[in-house]
């Protein structure tokens, strides 16, 4: 680190190892099933085996019975002593049909895993033996697991509030009346009557997600003095501790929530406000001793990580040069039960669609959406929420567009592409600065499609099949307020405090919690880059409510471009403050731009005799604050907030080379690239890492990875047996380019990245097979892509 | 789950359909039954202890005997909880033949299986299913054969894809005692012309 800090005293962009890794792959790391209390009591919840059914009875005497159980509480218990989780705090400004539902499930239970009860005793096996002997009596009622069925009139209804089974439904186009829309309609069916081209498919994705290495976990203690802290794997402490102070109903100040400083990834699972958060805080208070629950694997798969599920019936118009005119996309989604706090499942399918449009400028679109209740798990968010069956979709259609009109897709693509930012979509989505066209030439130089084109014609008369397949897709960078508010009722600015010691040393504080995005690190060449010290004079504190400002939680790509931009601000303050004092010092009168913060030393550029060190001037100020400036008082720390004028996003563009057997459907990708505009880098091999779990996340959800339930509503899919998971022999080589423009709205041209970044890749693989495909005319319009159904297709069309 | 197999028995249809529906053998002849009562005719509850797969389960359930049909056909429609391993519903479609002096039984049992023992996937349920029904027959067969018709070789089972382990058939003591009376019958009328 020595030589590092005389050399590059530039931290931005560097590849620097994290600092998060050594304790991490050393057994070292803390997470939430590390933390162990004394007296600790373990949970473990008995759930329901029945899609549908009412819940009869619960016999608990047995399990009540067993040495060792403490407690059982089943949903009455919820009912009356904590209020329900249909509270303000966890509810979107959008306008669904939000059910009513308690911690437990209480008459009803709703999908295959729902939680009837929770047995609590000393050690976990204990408890896991316990939970055995509850014996529920079920009364089972008809199932409804398809979206479209359950919309249907004469449906089994899913709950009782909410008759017609449809949690949500929303037109995106148009303007907000309902003339406005139907005025809308009607012109966009004019331009599909008038239209050269037009491709009409029902795209179909099937319900798959993320599923984290660490599932779930809630540890609560209740003392007389602090009153609740609750350790929660979560991704947004400061919301979970809203959320449990008005379930619970609980005075704030008596109220802490900390997420571990390591979590095993949550890529959106552990994004939502869980029931088994408020389970798991009043057993722990009515027990008066700590309770603790980890989720199994089994739990997690019944549970979580589920989204996508949704169909897409799009109808794209364009001229016969491969100009698009319009879209117009009927989206319905399965949510599920659509008991989560903050999403209630629907919210990803609302951004599917407002995403949807991606970089293509259309003259007009059509969307609406229809939000369904089914009798299955509902949908948590995954990375690339809501928008990876909309993705999938357009860029299929894009690709049928062009083959219609006999040209390149990528030509297509670049044709339509939005050639000037910023820009506002016809969903309203507003991009905010980056340059598509430049991204998308730079992927191009990485391939000569002309002698890629004669290879395919050559190798297609020795009976071989390759073909490449092209995507692209704007992604959120954080999560403006002026979107979080109406979607989540949050708000979406950063928010960073600092404080300097007198040793030199700087210690973040931010409220977001990571997951394993290497935060630590990128906060520190940040802070590293502003003060001119080391990364390692920097530590970052997360996900406590008692010691972090407030923060809307690690979604949505926020760190880069709202947490960072925050913390710079924060830095930036303390900047002037400290050049404020040192030119009082040093009897000059001087701004902060006439300072170099670099190797350590505080240098007046005009005359670098002039000078202190970082650690000098900061003890100064905090130690001994006498003869300061007018005005200034001593110590050194600053919290900042930060918000983008305008919403802001990513770009990417991909293109993926594979070779079909049509012989049995089997497809080896044989070339990845990406093109991408991450603003300006701050950790350039975090940044690559996260392009690289995007793209095999994308690839695993495509390909391997299905949630499935049978007709009764059970699920099958709760073991990675049956759940597959694509490993590293499965995923290719992925070829990562950059040619980035820096964010105009953050101070440091950062841009926040990959959450939305695997859902371009189903596109640009099935574009790439169905080229490979062109001479039978295999159009894919389904995932996921499975060697056994592109065999079908293949068979069916030679026949 | 759906199982269809055709079996033949060693006894004439008539005995084979009763015994069928003979709440005591029936016990005798399923594997792992600890009880089983017929309340009114043809509704049975009965407690059944398993292994499927990995999960021991203890299924509590009741049957019921439907579009009953003497001595041709009858339909078992059954549902049974384990407890924390799960629940499942059945049905089993019973057809008899007539074949020479034995019986050719038909069935085809639909069962959907829910819960933990649901979720062990297909394969293991259909392998646990066959080994059950093979044990099932190898116990009934033995417990309603014609003594006069029975031999060693004669008395085997013509299951399709049987899994089932064990059905090498032993001359029951009910042969034995046979012949043994059959030789006495002999002496004695040898010695008594």
């Amino acid at each position: 680190m020595e030589n590092q800090l005389k050399e590059n005293t530039q931290w931005m962009g560097a590849r620097l190892e994290r600092k998060e890794d050594l304790r991490l792959v050393t057994g070292q790391g803390k997470y939430l099933a590390d933390i162990v209390l004394p007296g600790m009591l373990h949970a473990v919840f008995v759930r329901s085996e029945y899609a549908h059914a009412k819940i009869l009875g619960i016999d608990t005497s047995a399990a009540l019975e067993t040495p060792g159980v403490v407690a059982v509480l089943t949903g009455d218990d919820f009912k009356t002593d904590v209020k329900s989780m249909r509270q303000p705090v966890l509810l979107p400004n959008l306008p669904a049909v939000y059910p009513e539902y308690f911690a437990l499930a209480t008459d009803k239970v709703k999908y295959h895993g729902d939680p009837i009860a929770v047995v609590i005793a000393r050690d976990k096996y204990t408890a896991e033996d316990a939970a055995e002997l509850v014996i529920v009596d079920y009364e089972e009622l008809p199932v409804i697991l398809d979206a479209e069925a359950a919309l249907e009139p004469g449906a089994p209804q899913v709950h009782d509030d909410q008759p017609g089974n449809e949690m949500f439904a929303m037109t995106f186009t148009g303007g907000a009346t309902e003339e406005e829309q139907r005025q809308n309609e009607a012109e966009v069916e004019a331009i599909f009557k008038a239209a050269d081209v037009v491709v009409s498919n029902r795209f179909r994705v099937h319900r798959t997600g993320i599923t984290p290495m660490e599932p779930r976990g809630v540890l609560c203690e209740w003392t007389m003095a602090d009153g609740l802290t609750a350790w929660i794997t979560t991704q947004r402490p400061h919301i979970d501790r809203l959320a449990l102070i008005d379930i619970l109903d609980v005075p704030g100040e008596k109220v802490r929530v900390i997420a571990p400083r390591d979590q095993g990834g949550g890529f959106g699972v552990k994004a939502p406000f869980f029931r088994e958060n408020v389970v798991i805080a009043h057993a722990a208070r009515k027990l008066g001793k700590p309770v603790r629950w980890i989720e199994s694997r089994y739990e997690s798969l019944m549970s979580v990580g589920q989204e996508r599920d949704q169909v897409n019936t799009m109808d794209v118009a364009a001229t016969k040069d491969g100009k698009l005119l319009a879209v117009r996309n009927r989206g319905i989604a399965n949510n599920g039960t659509g008991q989560t706090g903050v999403y209630w499942g629907f919210v990803m399918p609302f951004l599917g669609q407002v995403e949807m449009p991606n970089v293509y400028t259309w003259e007009k679109g059509d969307v609406k959406l229809r939000v369904a209740s089914t009798n299955k798990a509902c949908l948590t968010p995954s990375r690339a929420f809501g928008h990876f069956p909309t993705r999938f979709a357009v860029e299929r259609s894009v690709d049928m567009v062009a083959r219609r009109c006999g040209l390149e897709p990528s030509d297509v693509r670049r044709k339509n592409m939005i050639p000037k930012l910023p820009y506002t979509t016809v969903t309203g989505e507003y991009y905010d600065s980056g340059d598509f066209l430049k991204v998308w030439d730079n992927l191009l130089t990485n391939i000569d499609l002309p002698a890629f084109r004669r290879e395919q014609a050559a190798l297609r008369e020795q009976g071989r099949y390759i073909g490449i397949g092209f995507a692209c897709g704007a992604e959120l960078s954080g999560v403006a307020s002026e979107l979080l508010v109406p979607m989540e009722n949050q708000p979406g600015y950063g928010a960073a405090t600092v404080r300097v010691d007198p040793r030199g040393k700087v210690m973040i504080y931010g409220g977001d919690a990571p997951g394993g995005q290497g935060h630590e690190t990128t906060v520190a060449q940040v802070v590293a880059s502003t003060f001119g010290i080391d990364p390692k004079d920097s530590i970052v504190t997360t996900g406590d409510t008692g010691a972090t400002p407030f923060g809307a939680g690690t979604i949505g790509a926020r760190a880069g471009s709202y947490f960072v931009s925050a913390v710079h601000k924060a830095c930036a303050d303390l900047k002037e403050k400290i050049t404020h004092v040192l030119s009082h010092d040093l009897d000059i009168r001087a701004t902060v731009e006439e300072f170099a913060f670099i190797n350590g030393e505080v240098i007046y550029l005009r005359d670098p005799s002039k000078k202190k060190t970082f650690r000098e001037i900061v003890e100064r100020i905090i130690m001994f604050p006498v003869n300061l400036p007018e005005g200034e008082v001593g110590g050194l720390e600053a919290t900042a907030f930060f918000e983008a004028a305008k919403p802001m996003i990513c770009f990417n563009g991909d293109f993926c080379i594979v070779e079909v057997d049509i012989n049995t459907g089997e497809f080896k990708i044989k070339r990845w690239v990406t093109s991408e505009d991450v603003g300006n880098v701050i950790n350039q091999n975090i940044v690559d890492g996260q392009m690289h779990g995007a793209i095999v996340q994308g690839l695993s959800n495509a390909v391997y990875e299905e949630f499935i339930y049978n007709e009764q509503g059970q699920q099958m899919t709760a073991d990675f047996e049956n759940y597959k998971l694509a490993t590293a022999a499965d995923v290719p080589d992925i070829e990562l380019t950059y040619a980035s423009t820096p964010c105009v709205h953050t101070p440091l041209g950062t841009r926040g990245i990959g959450e939305g970044r695997p859902s371009s890749v189903p596109g640009a693989l099935s574009n790439a097979i169905c080229d490979a495909l062109a001479p039978f005319g295999v159009e894919i319009t389904e995932l996921p892509l499975r060697p056994s159904s592109l065999w079908a297709k293949i068979k069916a069309a030679r026949a | 789950m759906e199982l269809k197999q055709q079996i033949r028995i060693n006894a004439p249809r008539a005995r084979v359909f009763a015994a069928l529906n003979d709440p005591v053998l029936l016990q005798q002849a399923i594997p792992g039954c600890e009880g089983l009562t017929e309340g009114e005719p043809g509704h049975f509850e009965a407690t059944v202890a398993a292994k499927v797969g990995p999960l021991s389960a203890r299924f509590k359930g009741n049957m019921q005997v439907q579009d009953l049909n003497p001595p041709v056909s009858y339909t078992l429609v059954g549902e049974g909880k384990a407890g924390p391993a799960g629940h499942a519903k059945v049905r089993a479609s019973v057809m008899l033949e007539e074949d020479g002096s034995g019986t050719l039984l038909n069935y085809v049992v639909k069962a959907d299986v829910g819960g933990k023992l649901g979720q062990l996937g297909g394969a293991i349920i259909d392998r646990t299913a066959q080994k059950l029904a093979g044990d099932f027959f190898a116990r009934f067969e033995p417990l309603i054969a014609d003594p006069a018709t029975a031999t060693a070789d004669e008395a085997g089972a013509t299951a399709v894809e049987a899994a089932a382990p064990g059905t090498t058939r032993q001359p029951t003591w009910g042969v034995w005692y046979f012949m043994a009376a059959v030789s006495l019958a002999l002496a004695a009328w040898v010695l008594l012309h």
